[in-house]
């Protein structure tokens, strides 16, 4: 791998809220090629659009977000909600949203403003025409991020909905990183599928609801599950005879007789 | 000002995903050799398992019974493969300050060293049910050091997979009737689950590092052994605790802050009436 892949791939890496961080190591790992950074354009942008990265354009409330779907070449992105295109939450000019999937984009924002409200404290949200405007790209991604705790958190989901045959795709993703003294990170990937036979806005973003809904009911369970199960199954809080080890004892003792606990009594 | 280079890669190493530190490590080497040995000799990376040519007993690899590509077992003291001019007597007249040089114990720490080994393997079995356990000692000038691993792997179900490594480094500076231990205790601890219908992939991965100092009294060297054994589970016992709330307190606790599965307004709704309840009662 030559040093830029290398360095990209730390790029890639970086937890959520931390590509700050990530880069300024790289930096100082690479004192000796100051222009290594200026290399990294092409990582920061796969970055960007992978993270679903959140900005707020000049005099807006509600934060945009960047991905492979909204992208309009030359490190360009669009908004349909605001009718605008920017370039990082600078150059900002208006974009009207044209063509065969206008009115699905639009009706399905409406319904997903509204379920994105009710469920993520601070998401960006985006609908966008794709595949030469035949199908509708539905990005969602919420960010908490706690440096001062030590630890930060992203959800993305990404679905693709294609009107012909009503079916929608996608893909939730979650990414929670804590690093008090150590490191410790949850990386989940749900691939999702379901069929809509109405192929409205109310009714795409009514399964996007409930398939995230039954997805983090199952992510719940399934933290439940790795603690009662292989957690358990690794070591015990303690010995079977509910006692601390009498060390005084343990030398002279041999496996089967009891050293876990002072009863003799089994 | 400069930010330290080897900082630097330990802080990138904080960041990165736990679950490949070994491979981010060799990538950070790739950019910055000079950091070589002091990296490798202070990231805790999974453990290895070898079994031992002279018993047929398992034993665990790390830096400290390691000579160049060659392994010392506990269980035997013999390296693997065989060092050219093996044997005790390895040790220089330096002692073994640092070991990860074939450093071999002298005849009174190889004692303890077999002694504890013994020890720990019962620890083992009793905690784990399983898994593989190691005590490294080596001599230092006002004492002895040492290491105690244990590596236990689990596949409850088809889809589960779960694997913790214990790493507890320790000094002992002798101060006649009482000594100084001084331990660092490294968990890692994986767990990961993939189960298509329901969950999909799911993988929490990560270490924890914490560190304890304290003065105990010394009668023999036996002492050491239930001085050192008490000192590390009493750790474990801390960090499996604490694990536990990291892995599946915390990070669930994330989620549900990132996505709320009920209603905000209603919860918001619910809050205001309590809050007016509560207000009402003090009146």
């Amino acid at each position: 791998m030559s040093h830029i892949e290398t360095i990209s791939s730390f790029v890639k890496g970086a937890p959520p809220g931390e590509l700050a961080d990530v880069v300024a190591d790289i930096k100082a790992l690479t004192a000796s090629e100051p222009n290594v950074v200026e290399e990294l354009a092409p990582a920061f942008e796969k970055y960007n659009e992978e993270q679903f990265i959140t900005l707020k354009l000049p005099g807006s409330s509600q934060p945009v977000l960047i991905s492979p779907h909204n992208s309009l070449g030359g490190g360009r992105y669009y908004d349909v909600e605001s009718s605008s295109s920017f370039e990082k939450a600078s150059a900002v000019q208006s974009y009207v949203l044209e063509g065969a999937q206008t009115d699905l984009v639009k009706s399905t924002l409406k319904s997903l403003g509204a379920y994105v409200k009710e469920h993520f404290p601070n998401a960006a949200l985006g609908a966008y025409p794709v595949e030469s405007d035949s199908k509708v790209a539905i990005v969602i991604v919420a960010n908490k991020y706690s440096p001062n705790n030590f630890w930060n958190g992203r959800w993305r989901s990404v679905y693709t909905f294609d009107p012909s045959s009503g079916n929608l795709e996608g893909q939730i993703m979650v990414d929670v990183h804590y690093y008090e003294d150590g490191n410790v990170r949850l990386l989940t990937n749900k691939a999702v599928s379901a069929s809509i036979p109405s192929g409205t806005g109310a009714g795409i973003v009514k399964e996007i609801a409930s398939t995230e809904k039954k997805y983090q009911e199952d992510l719940n369970k399934s933290f439940v599950s790795l603690s009662e199960g292989a957690f358990k199954g690794l070591r015990r809080q303690l010995p079977v005879t509910r006692q601390k080890i009498e060390w005084e004892r343990v030398t002279g003792y041999r496996l089967g007789q009891d050293i876990g606990g002072g009863s003799s009594k089994r | 000002m400069a930010a330290d280079p080897f900082d630097s890669a330990l802080d990138l190493l904080r960041r990165l995903n736990p679950k490949h530190t070994s491979e981010h490590l060799n990538a950070i080497i790739s950019l910055a050799p000079d950091l070589t040995e002091d990296l490798l000799s202070s990231v805790d990376q999974p453990l290895t398992v070898k079994r031992c040519k002279q018993t047929g007993r398992d034993y665990l690899l790390c830096d400290y019974n390691r000579d160049g590509d060659s392994y010392r077992s506990p269980w035997s003291n013999q390296f693997d493969p065989p060092l050219d001019e093996g044997g005790v007597g390895g040790v220089g007249p330096g002692g073994s300050e640092g070991a990860g040089e074939g450093a071999i114990p002298n005849e009174r720490v190889r004692k303890m060293e077999v002694k504890a080994n013994e020890a720990f393997d019962i620890y083992r079995e009793l905690y784990y049910e399983g898994g593989v356990s190691s005590v490294y000692l080596w001599n230092l000038d006002d004492g002895f050091a040492g290491v105690v691993l244990v590596k236990k792997a689990a596949t409850p179900g088809t889809n589960t997979e779960g694997v913790w490594d214990s790493i507890h480094v320790f000094e002992a500076i002798e101060r006649g009737r009482t000594t100084h231990y001084k331990l660092t205790s490294t968990v890692i601890l994986s767990l990961s689950t993939n189960v298509e219908a329901t969950v999909g992939d799911m993988d929490l991965s990560g270490n924890m590092t914490r560190q304890v100092e304290q003065d105990l009294p010394v009668e023999n060297d036996d002492s050491h052994i239930a001085n050192v054994g008490r000192l590390v589970e009493d750790m474990e016992l801390k960090m499996r605790n604490l694990l536990q709330d990291v892995y599946f307190g915390k990070a669930k606790d994330v989620v549900g802050d990132l996505r709320s599965v009920g209603s905000l307004s209603d919860g918001a709704r619910e809050r205001e009436t309590q809050r007016e309840l509560i207000g009402s009662m003090k009146r």
